[in-house]
């Protein structure tokens, strides 16, 4: 029988952290304090079942994963263990760690952490909006230990006791005499004997005490981004490095039936072809990226197998009917009582899309007789580890990776196939070998934001409120792509995890079933910005409109009508009262415009949006989108509303314009003149984002505010038009 | 050899690549890694850059066709070096309101500083004309907008 353990006490919590402490053995008159800290409990589990995915081949004492140096000369380094990809988190980092170490968040450089410096490339992820939210205790416990740290040697130093000692903008103070004083680094100078760990745990900041937290701390990157200085991952150089260029099949699945180099060996530049058939790789080695891409013209190859599907085939594999998928919620009785009352029906398609991030996949990779270098935009090192340690029997060497800038990445680069290309270019070739994706490989042979198709059918009673919702959804793999469960299992789950984001409707109805149906396509598909959040928002949010359509109300006061009588339910209503607010929704629009809204949630962080559109030439215009939204406590304001406009920029874009079809087996658009993004013209002027700031503790921002936009869109036509459109994108 | 003139400065491209894109020999060549590739199709503008003047895909532009002509990219617009540099106007707009990413930054600021060269005050709808051409993944355009009309004010020396 299992027994449930006891909480452990502070104490104990303490005690445990404390051994996780490393002080580092560095540079003479250097501190250096790092350590292993835990994760939230409120970390999403599918984000652990990625990250445990990769940790399979961990030493006994983990590998640090957060680092501070601080030198004599009184200047400080933070080793970030998250990725930049165009989010701020280097910034949002060194704002929540110079909050306890009583610093100016200026005195701090951050650094890009990789595992040259001890940590553990198999704890570094960057993803499902959980940076902040993960960090925000460990950084600060650990930023305050430091801090601690150097107040009891202060003290020592100073020759007063340890509660005389306050510690302000990176000095340390006698209380009674301000004269007396030691910067940080004057006190690492002069320290002789070891450093010790407080014995006790040390104090964290209330929330109205924080200087540093909730300030628009200016990007810590841009400087350099700005001046051409800052290396992605497509500049990173080294001396004496080649290019590659791979092979793509005519088919997903095909396989490399015969290979051979052809007349490819013998073009201008090239240093090698290598071929595995094995592996289904052909690539070529150059002296220029263009003479790589070029030779691959000239290899014999033949392709076999593979999926013929095209893509009306894909639309009947992804339909949800009655009769299919796993019921992952009941309430209530729903069959009893949907065919009651006053019926509403609608079906709501999303397809194929791509991430189009602006810097396409690539990676540049040394391999060496003892040691594997990898430069690599990168969500997730791991995942990167693993496939070099499986291709090259890596564990014999050292693997280090250098997490590169990312110019975007919105779920894509977290399984990285260019990393692994450029491994095995550079081990038959023995330099570096950078290999760039050209747009048209990044479009058609990364994966997809899977197809998906919902299913709803709700009941009215006379009151004008939803009795009973049924929901059904097919999707295309998300999270299955990258869990590495085996096969059975995943039939015998029979639902995507990825799916549940943004899955469930969040008002208060008394009857509701929703089902999940998988579909494993022969097409690649996987992680795109929010999971599953963008598709099942569209759907359950414009169903939500049909229904207030047919109880005659007002949409969003029909929301507000079933607002759950809960503590969630207080915070939804908040949201929906504010956005009605400040879209000036009780005032009606200019003529010819109408304005749509539409709600969604993605962990503990909740989204309102207002959409005011237009019709122009027959094309949807967008004009306004009003944000609001509750995130919890926001480290950097500013950063944090670019999140949100870019999510709706984003969102829009797949709304009104982004769709990948498939024929005989490939997608058929390659690059953006046939699947063109949305442009500044296209983008309305007025984003606007309100943060309502609840609770003292931070939840994610990168993704939520992409999941209302396309309901809000859709429901603001519909106002227009009284014409429902149930598929992205929207076509009039 | 060939010959580029880029930001004020001569730079020595081996004859081979003549006909390779332009948007290569900087980055890969010569190490100018500050005009990103986006698409290799003229659409996104990543790739922008000066020539003569005029804001040019440079993956659509063949090396010997940018030989005798003035070459601007990224790297060349700030003046000075070290401590003492001073940011072009729209860099110091860019810098007080970044991007996300940024990848897409250099292009959009090419096309601004074209764009100021000839209108010193552009307004709104002269903004989006001269800025529409280029994609922001990250979806930026409303700061880019903004941007715009802030590097104006700091080149006209408005604070
Ligand atoms: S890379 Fe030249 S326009 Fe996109
Ligand atoms: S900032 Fe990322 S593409 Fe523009």
């Amino acid at each position: 029988m299992k027994t449930k353990k006891a909480p452990l006490t502070p104490e104990q919590r303490w005690k445990m952290t404390r051994r996780r402490f490393l002080i580092g053995t560095g540079s003479l008159g250097v501190l250096a304090v790092g350590g292993y800290f835990g994760i939230n409990e409120g970390r999403p589990a599918m984000v652990d079942a990625i990250e445990k995915s990769g940790a399979s081949r961990g030493g006994k004492m983990p590998a640090p994963n957060l680092w501070f140096e601080l030198k004599p000369d009184n200047s400080m380094v933070f080793y970030a263990p998250k990725f930049e990809m165009g989010q701020g988190i280097h910034s949002a980092l060194a704002q929540i760690a110079a909050e306890e170490l009583e610093v100016d968040w200026k005195q701090l450089t951050v650094r890009q952490a990789d595992s040259s410096k001890g940590f553990d490339p198999n704890i570094m992820f960057t993803g499902g909006s959980t940076s902040v939210q993960d960090l925000f205790t460990p950084l600060r416990t650990a930023a305050a230990t430091m801090r601690e740290m150097l107040r009891l040697e202060a003290a020592k130093q100073l020759s007063v006791g340890a509660n005389e000692i306050v510690a302000l903008r990176g000095e340390c103070f006698a209380r009674q005499d301000m004269s007396k004083k030691l910067s940080y680094g004057q006190i690492v100078a002069a320290k002789q004997t070891e450093w010790e760990i407080p014995k006790t745990a040390p104090n964290l900041k209330a929330r109205k005490a924080f200087t540093s937290i909730g300030l628009n701390a200016p990007r810590v990157d841009v400087r350099a981004k700005l001046l051409g200085q800052a290396v992605y991952g497509y500049d990173a150089r080294v001396p004496d490095m080649l290019y590659g260029a791979v092979a793509r099949p005519p088919r997903y699945g095909a396989t490399l039936k015969n290979a051979s180099a052809g007349d490819a060996s013998n073009q201008p530049g090239v240093k090698q072809v290598v071929i595995d058939l094995k592996a289904n790789f052909a690539g070529v080695v150059a002296d220029t990226r263009t003479r790589a891409r070029e030779a691959l013209k000239f290899l014999n190859l033949e392709w076999d197998g593979g999926t013929s599907m095209g893509q009306a085939e894909i639309e009947q594999l992804v339909t949800a009917r009655d009769g299919i998928g796993v019921v992952i919620k009941k309430r209530g009785n729903t069959d009893a009582n949907i065919l009651t009352g006053t019926q509403v029906s609608g079906e709501y398609r999303t397809p194929f899309a791509a991430h189009a991030h602006l810097e396409p996949l690539n990676a540049m990779a040394h391999v060496q007789a003892t040691k594997i270098e990898l430069w690599v935009p990168t969500q997730s090192t791991s995942s990167d580890i693993r496939g070099v340690q499986d291709m090259v029997g890596g564990e014999k060497r050292e693997i280090v990776v250098y997490p590169m800038q990312m110019g975007g990445s919105f779920g894509r680069k977290g399984a990285q196939s260019a990393a692994l290309e450029a491994v095995r270019l550079s081990n038959a070739v023995g330099k570096p070998v950078h290999v760039g994706w050209t747009r048209e490989e990044d479009i058609q042979h990364g994966f997809f934001r899977p197809p998906s198709h919902t299913k709803l059918r709700g009941s009215l009673s006379s009151d004008g409120r939803i009795n009973a919702l049924d929901q059904v959804t097919a999707s295309g793999d998300i999270l299955f792509s990258v869990i590495p469960i085996p096969e059975p299992i995943k039939n015998l789950i029979g639902f995507d995890f990825g799916v549940l984001s943004g899955l469930f409707s969040p008002y208060d109805i008394a009857n509701y079933r929703v089902r999940s149906h998988r579909v494993k396509l022969p097409i690649p598909t996987g992680t795109w910005r929010g999971l599953g959040i963008f598709p099942n928002t569209f759907a359950l949010e414009s169903f939500m409109d049909e229904m207030a359509f047919a109880a005659k109300t007002d949409p969003l006061d029909f929301r507000l009508k079933h607002v759950p009588n809960t503590e969630d339910g207080t915070r939804l209503k908040r949201v929906l009262e504010d956005v009605k607010t400040r879209s000036d929704w009780a005032t009606p629009p200019e003529s010819g415009r109408a304005r749509g809204v539409a709600f969604s949630s993605l962990g503990k962080t909740l989204v309102a949006q207002v959409a005011e559109v237009s019709i122009f030439e027959n094309r949807i215009v967008v004009h306004r989108v009003t944000v609001s939204i509750d995130a919890g406590l926001v480290v950097n304001p500013a950063n944090a509303a670019l999140q949100a406009k870019g999510s709706v920029v984003m969102g829009l874009s797949s709304t009104l314009l982004e769709k990948l079809t498939v024929k005989d087996g490939m997608v058929e658009q390659a690059n953006f003149k046939a699947y063109p993004l949305l442009t500044l013209k296209q983008t309305p002027p007025r984003i606007d984002v309100n943060f309502l700031e609840g609770g003292d503790t931070p939840y994610g921002m990168g993704e939520p505010a992409i999941g209302p936009i396309g309901a809000a869109v859709a429901n603001a036509v519909f106002a227009l038009t009284q014409k429902r459109i149930r598929d992205l994108p929207l076509e009039l | 050899m060939l010959k580029l003139e880029i930001n004020q400065r001569s730079w020595d491209v081996p004859d081979f690549q003549a006909d390779e894109m332009l948007v290569w020999v900087l980055r890969d060549t010569l190490g100018l890694t500050g005009t990103r590739f986006g698409c290799g199709v003229g659409v996104c503008g990543s790739c922008n850059v000066l020539i003569n003047g005029v804001p040019t895909r440079s993956c659509q532009t063949p090396t010997a066709d940018a030989v005798g002509k003035k070459i601007i990219t990224l790297e060349g617009l700030a003046k000075g070096t070290g401590e003492n540099i001073k940011l072009h106007p729209v860099q110091a707009a860019f810098l007080e309101n970044p991007l996300q990413c940024c990848w897409c930054m250099s292009g959009h600021i090419m096309n601004a500083v074209a764009l100021l060269e000839q209108n010193p005050n552009p307004n709104a709808p002269q903004i989006d004309s001269a800025m529409n051409e280029n994609y922001c993944r990250c979806g930026g355009y409303n700061t880019i907008r903004k941007n715009v009309t802030r590097a104006a004010e700091i080149a006209g020396g408005r604070s």
